[in-house]
C-alpha cells in the first residue's frame, strides 16, 4: 500500500474526469444561488453549499492521496458505522417533511447519513464481492451479498426515505452485474423484489403512497404531490428551446414549483437555460459517468473496478430519476440531482465519489483480474 | 470472471446509460421544444394559484341536539401578495379601510412569503359597508381579495362561554407544535373549552382550489378542487334549558353553577359568571378588546368552575364526617353539645349559633362547627388530609376542558414546604371545616358529592358525550372510565348520607324542599379573604337514586342556604319540569340574538341585512335548532362570489 503521491500516479489523473467534476460543481453552485437569491439574505444558500464544497474537496484531496485499496481493509469498520449512523438517524434524527433524515450537529449545522451511506455501500460491497470472487452459480451465491445491502436499506427505508433505498437497489444491481452475476438470477431477484412490493406499500407512509398513486395518474391529485409535477413541468416547458435566461426564472421566484432548490432545481433549469442549457448540463453528467466506467475499465483490481462501477450506477440513477421526475416520467421519490442540487452531505458524498473514480483511474497499472 | 465479460458487461451499462440520456433529452425536447408555447403561456398570461377554502367548524349541540355553537356567513379581507403591486401604499389603504395597522399588514404579507399564492387573511367578519367601500375600490386595490367564510357564532352569547372556549387565529407556539397533525399557518384553531379540547375533531379538513387565472389575477377556470370537509357536530351534555336556568340563577353575581349526573359524570349544565362573549374573538378579536379582558378584575376568561380555587367551607364536613366515622369515633347517635364555641389552647373558635345538645345527624344537618372541630382534631389532619384526597379534592378530575386546577388539601408535611412554618392544632381545626389551607374547584366538590351519591365512585367529569358527522354517523362516543373509587366503608357512607339527607329535611337546607321530591345537601359559607363569604350549596337528588348533582358557589355572597342554595333549587326544578316532559327552552330566553348578524361589533350588526331576508330568522321567536349549521343567507351576501380574484 502506497501513501502519497508519486509522479507516474498523478500523471494517471483523469483530466476529462476531474474537469466535468469541478464544472458539474460549479454549475450547481450558480443554480443554487439562482433558486435562492431572493429575499433578505440572498447569499445564505450559496455560502453554506460552497463550504461544503470546500471541505469537501479538502478532504477529497486526502481520498486521493491514499490508495483506495485502504479502504477496502476499513470496510469491516465501516459497514458497522454505517448501521449505526443509520439507526441513530432513527433515534435521534431531526425530521423534515414528515421523514427522519437528519441527526443534528450542533453549531455545523446538520448531516444527513444516507447521503454518505450510500458511499459506504459501494466500498463495503465492493470488498464483499471481492472476497467472494464466485463464479456465482446460482441465486444462493448471491445472498450474502443481498443480506450485506438489505440492513442498511431497511433502515433507510423505515427513514422513510423511499427514493435513496431504491438507489441502494441501484448500485446493488450495477455491481452484481459488473461483478459476474447470472443476468437470470438478478432478473429473479428483482422479481422477488416486485414481488413484495405490495407488502412494503403498508409500511410506506400516506404521503409516499399519494406520491407513487400521483405519479401513475396526475391528475389524481393536482393539488398535493401532482401539484408538483404540473408545475415543475410548466417551468421546464417554459424555458423552451433557448431558456428565459439565468436568473429570469418567473416560477422559480413565484416559488410555484416545490423543493426548487434541492429536488426539484432541473426545473429551474430547464426555465432559465431552456433545452439547450438541459442538454448542456445532461452532456457534462453523460462525460463524467463515461469516464467513470473507464475508470473500472482500467482499474488495477477486482476491487478499484467494482468502486468504479457502484459510484457510476449510483449517479446515473440519481440523475435519471431526478431528471425524469421534473418532466413528469418519473415518480417524485426524493432524490437530489448530483453535484446540482442544495444539500451539503449530498455535495460532499458525490465530491468524494468523484475522488474516488480518480483515485481507482490513477492507480491502474497492471491488472490483475 | 473472465477479463473480457466484465468489459462486455460494462459496455452494456454504458450503453443502458446511453439509452436513459437519450430518453431524457427526447422528453426535454418534447416538453421545451414541442410543447413549450403551451407551458410558456400557462406559466406567463396563465398562472395557476391555489387557495384554500376553510371548512366550516362543526356545530356543538346540546343533549338534544339543539345548536349552542354554529357558523354564519360572514365577508374576509385578504391580500394576494403575488398581486400587490405596491405593498406599502396598498396596506396604507386597505388598513385604513378594515381599520387595521399597515405595520401589522405588511408583516403577516412577510410572514406569508414562501406561499405567494396563498392569500394572506387579514380580517374576517368585516361589515358589508367596508366591503362595499373595496369593491367599489377595486380597480385600484388589485390583490385585495374579499372572501364569504364560515365565521365562528356562539348563539347565545355569554352563555357557556367557557365550556365552549372560542376560536382565534393559530399562534406561533401552537403551530410548532401541531404542524405535524397538519396544521397550517394562518388556520383557525379551538382555544380554550370544548373548542380546544375537540379541535382535531371539530375542526373538518379544508379543502382547496386549483385554478388558472390570468394577469388580472381574475379566475379562468378551475383546474381542480378538493372539497373542505365540514368538521364533526359535537354533542354536550349540557341541557340548554337547565344551562339558561343556571345562568339566570346567578345573574350578574359572580360564581359557579354546575350540574352532573353522579352515575357518569356527565355535566349538564355548567355556568361561570362573569362571562365574555366568544363572539367577539370570530371575527379576529382587536387588541383593545382583547386587552380588555384579560386586564378585567374580575376575570371573565377563567373558568371558575375548574380554574377557581376556593375554600368550601362546611361543604367539607362531608369529608370531615366521614373519616370520623370511619376512625369509630363517632356514630350517628353520638350526642354533642355545643355551647356556640370551641376552645383550643386558648384561643376560642366561634360557632355560627349555639346549638346546645345535638346527635352526630343533627351535627351535619345544623352544620355544628363545635363538633367538627372536635372531631377533626381527634382524627387529626393526617387522617382529614387522607379522607379528602379519597374523595378526590387536590386533584384534577380529568374532565375535558383544558388548564383545570388542582387545589389544595393541605396537611402538616405540605405546610412545612410551601410555608416553611410547623402545622398548629387551629390549623386542624380550620381545615375540620373547609376553611384555612384547604382550596377546592366547584367541580371537584361537585365530585366529591357524586360519589357519596352513586355509592363511591369517582366519575370523571366530562361535557361532551358524542360526536358525529354531519350525517349523523358516531365517530366517538365520550365515556371516560371513573377516576377510581372512594376508600370509604358502605356503612360510614350511610351515616354520612343520612345526615346529608337531613340537612334537607330539617337542617340548613330545608328551603330546598318541593313537594315529590327528595333531595340530600350541604350548605356551605366560606370566610373569604376580603368581603362577604363565598355562598355554597351541594346537593343530589333524588336521595333513593340519585341522578343529578347539583353546586352552586357565589363569591362573597353571604351564608349558602340564603345565597347558593335557591340557584340550585332552580335548576333541579328546571330538571324536573324536564323529566315531567315540559316543553324545553323557555321561548322567551331561547330567541338567539339576531341570528345572522350577531356580529361582534355593534356597528356591524345592521338591521337591514336580515330584515329583507323574509321568512327566516328575522321572524319572532325561532326555534334555536332552526339556526342552520352553516346555512349561507344568499340574501345577506352581495355578489355571487366565492373564493374569487379580482
Amino acid at each position: 500500500m502506497s501513501i502519497g503521491l508519486d509522479r507516474r500516479v498523478v500523471r494517471n489523473l483523469d483530466p476529462y474526469l476531474l474537469a466535468s467534476t469541478l464544472l458539474l460543481c460549479l454549475f450547481g453552485l450558480v443554480m443554487v444561488y439562482s433558486t435562492t437569491r431572493y429575499g433578505l439574505h440572498p447569499l445564505v444558500f450559496v455560502r453554506s453549499q460552497m463550504l461544503h464544497f470546500v471541505v469537501g474537496a479538502v478532504i477529497a484531496g486526502a481520498i486521493l492521496a491514499v490508495d483506495y485499496r485502504s479502504f477496502a481493509s476499513g470496510a469491516r469498520m465501516l459497514y458497522i458505522a454505517n448501521v449505526i449512523l443509520l439507526a441513530a438517524v432513527l433515534v435521534a434524527g431531526r425530521s423534515s417533511l414528515g421523514a427522519q433524515r437528519w441527526i443534528p450537529l450542533g453549531p455545523l449545522g446538520q448531516f444527513q447519513p444516507s447521503e454518505f451511506a450510500k458511499l459506504a455501500i459501494v466500498i463495503t460491497l465492493a470488498r464483499h464481492l471481492t472476497d467472494r470472487p464466485g463464479p456465482y452459480t446460482s441465486v444462493r451465491d448471491l445472498l450474502p451479498f443481498l443480506a450485506h445491502i438489505s440492513i442498511p436499506m431497511i433502515l433507510i427505508f423505515r427513514q422513510p426515505d423511499l427514493g435513496t433505498a431504491l438507489v441502494y437497489g441501484a448500485i446493488f444491481a450495477g455491481m452484481l452485474y459488473a461483478g459476474g452475476a447470472r443476468r437470470r438470477d438478478l432478473a429473479l431477484l428483482g422479481l422477488a423484489g416486485a414481488a413484495v412490493t405490495p407488502l412494503l406499500w403498508h409500511i410506506l407512509k400516506a404521503y409516499q403512497r399519494r406520491r407513487l398513486l400521483s405519479f401513475l395518474d396526475p391528475s389524481l391529485d393536482p393539488l398535493g404531490s401532482g401539484y408538483g409535477i404540473i408545475q415543475s413541468k410548466i417551468a421546464v416547458g417554459s424555458g423552451m428551446l433557448w431558456g428565459k435566461g439565468l436568473f429570469a426564472g418567473t416560477q422559480n421566484v413565484l416559488q410555484f414549483v416545490p423543493e426548487h432548490h434541492t429536488d426539484f432545481i432541473f426545473s429551474v433549469v430547464g426555465e432559465e437555460l431552456g433545452f439547450v442549457g438541459c442538454v448542456v448540463l445532461l452532456a457534462l453528467f453523460y462525460l463524467w459517468l463515461v469516464r467513470g466506467v473507464r475508470a473500472a475499465t482500467v482499474a488495477r483490481d477486482r476491487f478499484g473496478a467494482l468502486v468504479a462501477v457502484g459510484i457510476v450506477s449510483m449517479v446515473a440513477f440519481h440523475v435519471f430519476v431526478n431528471v425524469g421526475m421534473t418532466v413528469g416520467i418519473m415518480p417524485i421519490t426524493g432524490i437530489p440531482l448530483p453535484f446540482i442540487s442544495y444539500g451539503g452531505s449530498a455535495l460532499m458524498t458525490m465530491v468524494w465519489a468523484a475522488a474516488l473514480l480518480l483515485n481507482v483511474g490513477m492507480r491502474r497499472q497492471k491488472i490483475l483480474f | 470472471m473472465e477479463r473480457d465479460v466484465f468489459e462486455r458487461r460494462l459496455a452494456t451499462l454504458v450503453v443502458l446509460a446511453a439509452v436513459m440520456f437519450v430518453v431524457l433529452v427526447i422528453r426535454l425536447w418534447q416538453v421545451q421544444v414541442v410543447q413549450g408555447d403551451y407551458y410558456l403561456k400557462l406559466s406567463e398570461e396563465n398562472r395557476l394559484r391555489v387557495t384554500t377554502v376553510l371548512a366550516p367548524r362543526g356545530a356543538l349541540l346540546d343533549r338534544h341536539g339543539r345548536t349552542l355553537v354554529a357558523n354564519r356567513p360572514a365577508f374576509t379581507v385578504a391580500l394576494l401578495p403575488l398581486e400587490l403591486r405596491h405593498p406599502r401604499a396598498e396596506a396604507q389603504v386597505v388598513g385604513k379601510l378594515i381599520g387595521m395597522d399597515p405595520a401589522e399588514i405588511l408583516s403577516r404579507l412577510a410572514a406569508g412569503r414562501d406561499r405567494p399564492f396563498e392569500p394572506v387573511r387579514l380580517r374576517r367578519d368585516v361589515p358589508k359597508e367596508i366591503v362595499a367601500a373595496i369593491e367599489e375600490g377595486q380597480l385600484d386595490l388589485p390583490g385585495v381579495l374579499v372572501e364569504v367564510e364560515p365565521v365562528r357564532q356562539y348563539v347565545y352569547r355569554t352563555l357557556g362561554a367557557q365550556v365552549f372556549g372560542y376560536v382565534g387565529e393559530i399562534n406561533e407556539d401552537e403551530l410548532k407544535r401541531l404542524r405535524a397533525a397538519g396544521y397550517e399557518p394562518g388556520d383557525l384553531i379551538g382555544k380554550e373549552g370544548v373548542e380546544e379540547t375537540y379541535d382535531a375533531y371539530i375542526r373538518g379538513r379544508n379543502g382547496q382550489i386549483q385554478a388558472e387565472v390570468d394577469a388580472q389575477g381574475r379566475m379562468v377556470r378551475t383546474l381542480g378542487t378538493v372539497p373542505a370537509v365540514p368538521g364533526n357536530e359535537v354533542v354536550l351534555g349540557l341541557d340548554l334549558a337547565m344551562q339558561q336556568v343556571a345562568e339566570e340563577g346567578l345573574g350578574d353575581r359572580p360564581g359557579v353553577v354546575i350540574a352532573m349526573d353522579p352515575r357518569d359524570g356527565t355535566i349538564l349544565a355548567m355556568v361561570s359568571h362573569p362571562a365574555f362573549d366568544p363572539n367577539v374573538f370570530s371575527g379576529g378579536i382587536k387588541a383593545g378588546v382583547w386587552n380588555g379582558l384579560i386586564k378585567d378584575p374580575a376575570r371573565p376568561l377563567l373558568d371558575r368552575a375548574i380554574q377557581g380555587a376556593y375554600p368550601p367551607g362546611s361543604v367539607f364536613k362531608v369529608v370531615t364526617a366521614s373519616a370520623a366515622v370511619q376512625m369509630g369515633l363517632v356514630k350517628a347517635d353520638t350526642g354533642f353539645y355545643s355551647p356556640g364555641y370551641y376552645n383550643l389552647g386558648g384561643w376560642t373558635f366561634h360557632e355560627w349559633k349555639a346549638l346546645g345538645h345535638v346527635n352526630f345527624i343533627d351535627a351535619i344537618a345544623q352544620s355544628c362547627d363545635a363538633c367538627f372541630y372536635d372531631l377533626s382534631r381527634r382524627a387529626g389532619p393526617n387522617a382529614v388530609a387522607k379522607f379528602a384526597r379519597t374523595y378526590g379534592l387536590g386533584e384534577r378530575t380529568g374532565v375535558d376542558l383544558p388548564n383545570e386546577g388542582d387545589g389544595v388539601v393541605p396537611d402538616p408535611a405540605w405546610k412545612k414546604r410551601v410555608w416553611k412554618q410547623d402545622w398548629y392544632g387551629g390549623d386542624t381545626l380550620n381545615m375540620g371545616i373547609g376553611q384555612g389551607y384547604v382550596l377546592t374547584t366547584p367541580l371537584q366538590i361537585a365530585r366529591m358529592m357524586a360519589a357519596v351519591a352513586n355509592g363511591g365512585t369517582l366519575v370523571t367529569p366530562h361535557v361532551v358525550t358524542e360526536i358525529r358527522t354531519l350525517d349523523g354517523r358516531v365517530v366517538a362516543r365520550i365515556a371516560p372510565p371513573p377516576g377510581g373509587h372512594i376508600q370509604v366503608t358502605p356503612q360510614t357512607l350511610d351515616v354520612v348520607r343520612t345526615g346529608l339527607a337531613a340537612v334537607v329535611s330539617r337542617g340548613t337546607g330545608t328551603a330546598l324542599q318541593m313537594p315529590g321530591f327528595t333531595a340530600a345537601g350541604k350548605t356551605g359559607t366560606a370566610e373569604a379573604s376580603h368581603g362577604k363569604p363565598y355562598a355554597w350549596f351541594a346537593a343530589y337528588a333524588p336521595v333513593d337514586a340519585p341522578k343529578l348533582v347539583v353546586v352552586a358557589m357565589v363569591e362573597n355572597a353571604g351564608f349558602g342556604a340564603e345565597n347558593a342554595l335557591p340557584v340550585v333549587k332552580q335548576v333541579f326544578q328546571a330538571w324536573l319540569a324536564e323529566q315531567n316532559g315540559a316543553v324545553p327552552a323557555k321561548p322567551a330566553a331561547a330567541a338567539p340574538p339576531q341570528t345572522q348578524t350577531a356580529g361582534p361589533r355593534p356597528a356591524a350588526a345592521p338591521a337591514p341585512a336580515s330584515a329583507p331576508s323574509g321568512g327566516s330568522p328575522s321572524a319572532p321567536a325561532p326555534k334555536p335548532a332552526q339556526i342552520p349549521a352553516a346555512g349561507p343567507e344568499p340574501a345577506v351576501l352581495p355578489g355571487p362570489r366565492e373564493t374569487s380574484g379580482q
